[in-house]
């Protein structure tokens, strides 16, 4: 590119070793998805469309499972902002992923609350259960294992999400086996209402 | 205006509402660091070296992000304000690496003058440093076709994202990835692509974005000269710094060392486009005229002295094809000719055509699309010259047409017609700044005109067809004034002297209204100055001419003449015990070169 006739320019002098994000597929959101997004984007002002980048981001994810530079571009056009700005939030939030994830993405809470109650034994026998390391996907490509800070339910301590949305809490290394194969067997089901289940035993009035 | 008074360091101080601690102190000279902070690109509260103690809140302040109010009193001296300010320059420095030795910043470096100031004296970090492609100067990569950025030296002080979200108006630049591995980049490293991205390097407080021109050139201290001039390549006419080496005449490469923006609120705020940052090399290029040329019977363009090629275009001029006539000459100058030069040539044509042939003086310009993105603060102009205001206010050539390109329509049915025997070609700006003159080479060619002289600075296509050719200086070699689009008259000042045999374009004029009989008394441009302002005593820009100063060399004061003006108080503050550059700066003047004496 160039900016006038008389301009030399040189190129690729230096190449940087970072990673560069994955191209992906070409991505267009589905016109469900890209509905849902108009939807979302109703909330705001017209001139702060952009504000609904994580919910597009989100979708992306919905649509197919991790964020590419493909996907990133689509966004940028769709909210109207620069690559680079929805780039700066995709590489700012950990719960978007960059490479290909599992179907169930595991993640487990490792701040305070949750170590102090046992949150690394919780990994250390998802990592046994599954045969991977932390930020690896299993070979049938079902579970990925990942460590996150705080969740927001430390009372319930240790506290394990699955899928961004479906918590699991009170976790003990013995439990695991049990919640991957309710995983397997029945899906996200296998978890809704843990959390009422907690909340059940409690009381309303909690304890 | 409302005011408020405030007590700095025991010191009142009354402001204008709504002006931040920070902005107080730099106006009053009291010392406050900074980084993120940046006049034109406002306050962000990231970089935390601004910290100052405000009596009755509890904790330390931002100087940059704290409005003054009535009756405030700070500190910026106290123990816990230079306790916790070098407990942040600490902090900034725990990953920078000691680059300063390959570091195109040293010397003009916010974070070393602050980190010596303020900072403490050594480091207690015992883990390696956090690095990110590399080490040293190999850690420099790409950051787009005129930067390189170095991630290593970035203290994350956004003024770069900033940069481009505000003025350019194209957000490229973001920051990646969070906490202690966030960086800059771009999106998909694809780079910088912007006409303005120069003014990224000025932005940055440290040497994380270097411009590629620049890389391993020089240091401030290695060109400690710099004339205050202006640009003239394009019509916006921005004010600028030429930065001169300390060399002898003798040693080899180019004196110029680099141009940077200077603050000009009127015309171009503290940036600079990248044609002006870049493209100024002509100047010192191998392409340059250095003597006058004369093409010779075996059609071969030979050196020639003045007086030569002088007597040769008298000669051509004077001969006649029929009795009692003298041949046809005509005059096509460029709009980067400066307002001195534009009214001797309207003189010498007057002189030889009748009154009124200042307005058959071809006036020819480029124009040319510069994408810019639609929101940016700073225009960058289509046309590439500086003076196309300055001809249509002296009467010299037609007015442009309505796309702003040259209407030259006049002479070149006159030249089609074959009834030019002598053109006379004005062009001191860059290779092709004039426009396309094809259609001159071609009539040349043709034998439509019989003799093509060129008075100019390059061996441009045009150059190489002519039959004479003049050397003459550019914009960084001549004290001449230009009109900018906005009708403003500035003063563009003599940097360095024209090389070899090469004289300032309004000397070439006058010698050769000289010699083709034209009778051109000018003995300086002071005096051309004078007899426009008399001309146009009602138009303010002209009749102020003669009191337009002209900026010698001078020894730099370094970052005073910095495009932030409010980044001057560290150069008076900070060193104002070390003994000034040790460099004389030679003053460069320009009398009028008869080529009799
Ligand atoms: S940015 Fe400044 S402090 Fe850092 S290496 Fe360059 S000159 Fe030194
Ligand atoms: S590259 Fe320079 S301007 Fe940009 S954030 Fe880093 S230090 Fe600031
Ligand atoms: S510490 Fe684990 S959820 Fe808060
Ligand atoms: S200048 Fe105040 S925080 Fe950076």
């Amino acid at each position: 590119m160039t900016f006038h006739p008389e301009m030399r320019y040189e190129e690729g002098l230096h190449v940087s070793r970072r990673e560069r994000r994955d191209e992906g597929e070409p991505f267009a959101f589905t016109p469900e998805n890209r509905q849902r997004l108009e939807a979302i984007a109703s909330h705001y002002p017209p001139e702060h469309r952009r504000s609904a980048v994580i919910p597009a981001l989100y979708l992306v994810q919905d649509q197919q499972g991790y964020v590419t530079a493909s996907a990133i571009r689509h966004v940028a056009s769709v909210i109207g902002c620069t690559e680079a700005e929805v780039d700066d939030v995709v590489t700012y939030y950990a719960m978007f992923f960059r490479k290909p994830v599992g179907r169930y993405v595991i993640q487990v809470c490792r701040t305070l609350s949750c170590a102090l109650r046992g949150a690394e034994r919780v990994a250390a026998e998802l990592k046994r259960a599954l045969g991977v390391e932390v930020g690896q996907t299993d070979p049938t490509g079902t579970f990925t294992l990942m460590e996150m800070e705080c969740l927001g339910a430390c009372d319930r301590a240790p506290v394990v999400m699955v899928n961004n949305e479906l918590w699991h809490e009170c976790q003990s290394p013995d439990q695991v086996g049990a919640m991957l194969d309710g995983l397997r067997e029945k899906g996200p089901a296998a978890l809704t209402g843990c959390h009422l289940e907690v909340e059940k035993k409690r009381g309303p009035a909690g304890p | 205006m409302d005011t408020v008074t405030l007590t700095i360091d025991g010191r009142s101080i009354t402001v204008a509402k709504g002006t931040t601690v920070l902005q107080a102190a730099i106006e009053h000279g009291i010392q406050i660091p900074y980084y993120c902070y940046h006049p034109a690109l406002g306050i962000d509260g990231s970089c935390r070296v601004c910290l100052v103690k405000i009596e009755k809140m509890p904790k330390l302040q931002t100087a940059c992000s704290t409005l003054c109010a009535d009756g405030m009193v700070v500190d910026t001296q106290s123990p816990e304000v230079v306790e916790a300010r070098a407990g942040v320059f600490e902090f900034l420095l725990i990953n920078h690496p000691l680059d300063c030795p390959v570091c195109d910043k040293g010397g003009e470096c916010p974070l070393q003058d602050y980190s010596y100031t303020f900072g403490p004296d050594a480091s207690r970090m015992d883990f390696p440093r956090r690095t990110f492609d590399g080490e040293g100067a190999g850690a420099d990569v790409d950051f787009g076709p005129t930067l390189l950025i170095n991630r290593n030296r970035c203290i994350l002080c956004s003024r770069c994202v900033r940069f481009m979200r505000d003025i350019d108006g194209d957000p490229q630049i973001g920051i990646e990835d969070r906490g202690n591995g966030s960086h800059i980049v771009t999106f998909q490293d694809k780079g910088v692509h912007s006409i303005l991205s120069g003014n990224l390097m000025d932005v940055c407080p440290v040497g994380a974005l270097l411009a590629r021109d620049y890389r391993f050139k020089s240091r401030p201290w290695d060109n400690p000269i710099a004339v205050d001039t202006v640009c003239t390549l394009c019509a916006k006419g921005c004010s600028i710094t030429a930065w001169l080496r300390a060399k002898p005449e003798w040693a080899k490469g180019p004196r110029l060392a680099r141009v940077t923006p200077r603050y000009n609120p009127q015309v171009n705020d503290y940036w600079m486009c990248d044609i002006g940052r870049f493209e100024y090399h002509f100047t010192e290029s191998d392409r340059r005229l250095r003597r006058p040329l004369r093409r010779t019977d075996d059609g071969v363009l030979q050196p020639e002295g003045w007086r030569g090629v002088l007597a040769r275009l008298r000669e051509e001029f004077e001969a006649a094809d029929t009795p009692g006539e003298r041949r046809t000459i005509a005059f096509l100058a460029s709009a980067h000719a400066s307002i001195e030069e534009l009214v001797v040539l309207g003189q010498i044509a007057r002189a030889l055509n009748g009154e009124g042939a200042e307005r058959q003086v071809g006036v020819s310009w480029r124009v040319s699309e510069k994408p810019q993105p639609a929101g940016t603060k700073f225009k960058v102009p289509r046309v590439d010259a500086p003076n196309v205001a300055g001809a249509i206010d002296l009467g010299v050539g037609a007015p442009p047409l309505e796309d702003g390109g040259p209407d030259l329509s006049a002479l070149k049915a006159q030249v089609e017609a074959g009834r030019v025997d002598v053109l006379y070609v004005l062009d001191p700006g860059p290779a092709g700044s004039i426009g396309d003159l094809s259609w001159v080479i071609e009539a040349r060619a043709q034998g439509r005109i019989r003799l093509l002289v060129v008075q100019g600075v390059l061996m441009t296509d045009l150059a190489a067809a002519a039959d004479l050719v003049l050397p003459g200086a550019t914009y960084l070699e001549k004290d001449a004034c230009y009109t900018n689009e906005q009708g403003i008259v500035q003063a563009a000042s003599r940097a360095i002297a024209p090389p070899g045999d090469a004289m300032e374009d309004w000397q070439i004029l006058v010698n050769v209204g000289a010699a083709l009989g034209a009778g051109v008394a000018w003995a300086s441009t002071a005096e051309i100055r004078a007899d426009v302002a008399a001309a146009m005593p009602d138009r303010p820009g002209y009749a102020d001419l003669p009191r337009l100063a002209f900026a010698k060399p001078a020894i730099a004061r370094t970052w005073l003449q910095t495009s932030n003006p409010s980044e001057r108080w560290k150069w008076d503050a900070l060193f104002k015990d070390l003994p000034p550059v040790k460099f004389k700066g030679k003053a460069e003047t320009s009398p009028r070169r008869d080529l009799d004496d």
